[in-house]
């Protein structure tokens, strides 16, 4: 799909969420929501098999996020996959969410976690990332257990790591 | 005269000799002109033939006997320069000999100074091997520690990541960012 079909997908599920009041949760929940796909192999490609029945690929979306995520969340994912738009997910999701930080004047901040981050710490966390970058940033959390601990922050073209990770993989290429 | 010799001989027995030991004049005169007629005819034809033959068998004998003195003359210098020959084989036998002896030292003296040599390169390539071995004994080892390590250290590290420890690399990155501007 061409970068017009997708920022035309990401403008009309932004319009949706923010006609339904609730954009901010639906932000959050898609941008996990992407992420998870992007991360979840099996996931990726039964929702991307054009060979499953598109109402099949939506009843497991519905499986997947029912009671999980709001409705609205639910119903976008599902539009984009009954539309035979699985593929652009991510990509869909990444431009709504910029779409919506650009709305708020917030940059989105990308953070990868080992473990969730409390309330507080989510707090602190986008305290300093403005301070660091002189952005306001709309954080966006990503469990993601590789990082095995510490975080990795990505604000537009900036990456701030401290994970162990990346210093195990320092360290392994140090050796 | 001729006439008194036939009437004579006439009157005679032709069958009985006048002498026991010669025969008749006539018979003498016959014979004898005869002989000299035969011998000037053989001297006037059959001398000239003869002497020829003569020649031809003396020139024939000298020619055979000048081919021996030159076959002895030939056989005496070959065996000159036969036995000159024996003088030089024997002459060249020994410088040969010499000469092989001189070879051969200097073949043996060759051969062991190119022992030598070898002997030297092949110590001096065994103790590069040798060095260059235990270099990449050095390594292999080393690498193979790398890569044990590379392997173990995640798995420790996920080990003794406990959830405060998690939450502390978590305020450390909040407090890093926050002060880093």
């Amino acid at each position: 799909m061409s970068n017009a079909g997708i920022e035309a997908y990401a403008r009309a599920l932004f319009e949706i969420a923010q006609a339904e009041g609730n954009i901010d949760v639906v932000e959050n929940e898609l941008f996990r929501m992407a992420r998870a796909f992007e991360s979840n192999e099996q996931l990726r490609s039964t929702l991307t098999d054009a060979t499953i029945p598109s109402e099949r690929r939506q009843g497991i979306i519905d499986q997947l996020l029912g009671g999980k995520a709001c409705n609205t969340t639910t119903q976008l994912v599902s539009l984009v996959v009954g539309s035979g738009r699985s593929r652009e997910l991510p990509a869909i999701i990444d431009m709504l969410v910029k779409r919506a930080s650009s709305e708020k004047k917030l940059e989105v901040a990308e953070v990868r976690s080992a473990v969730e981050l409390t309330d507080d710490q989510h707090k602190r966390l986008a305290a300093a990332l403005t301070i660091a970058t002189g952005k306001q940033v709309s954080l966006k959390v990503v469990v993601d257990p590789t990082v095995m601990g510490g975080l990795v922050a990505t604000v537009g073209d900036e990456v701030i790591d401290d994970t162990v990770r990346t210093r195990l993989e320092q360290l392994k290429s140090r050796i | 005269m001729i006439g008194r010799i036939v009437s004579q001989l006439a009157s005679e027995d032709p069958t009985v000799t006048h002498n026991w030991l010669l025969p008749e004049t006539a018979e003498i005169i016959y014979g004898g002109l005869s002989s000299l007629l035969v011998f000037g005819l053989l001297y006037k034809f059959a001398g000239p033939v003869a002497k020829k033959a003569m020649a031809a068998r003396t020139e024939r004998i000298q020619k055979e006997l000048d081919g021996a003195a030159q076959a002895r003359t030939v056989s005496e210098s070959d065996a000159a320069e036969i036995r000159k020959a024996l003088g030089d084989i024997d002459t060249e036998r020994s410088r040969l000999l010499a000469e092989a002896d001189v070879d051969a030292a200097a073949l043996i003296a060759d051969g062991r100074v190119r022992i030598a040599s070898e002997i030297a390169d092949l110590e001096s390539k065994a103790t590069a091997d040798l060095t260059a071995a235990r270099g990449r004994g050095t390594e292999e080892l080393r690498a193979e520690i790398a890569l044990l390590a590379s392997l173990a250290v995640p798995s420790v590290v996920q080990a003794t990541l406990t959830d405060q420890t998690k939450q502390e690399l978590i305020e450390a990155f909040i407090a890093s960012v926050g002060a880093s501007r």
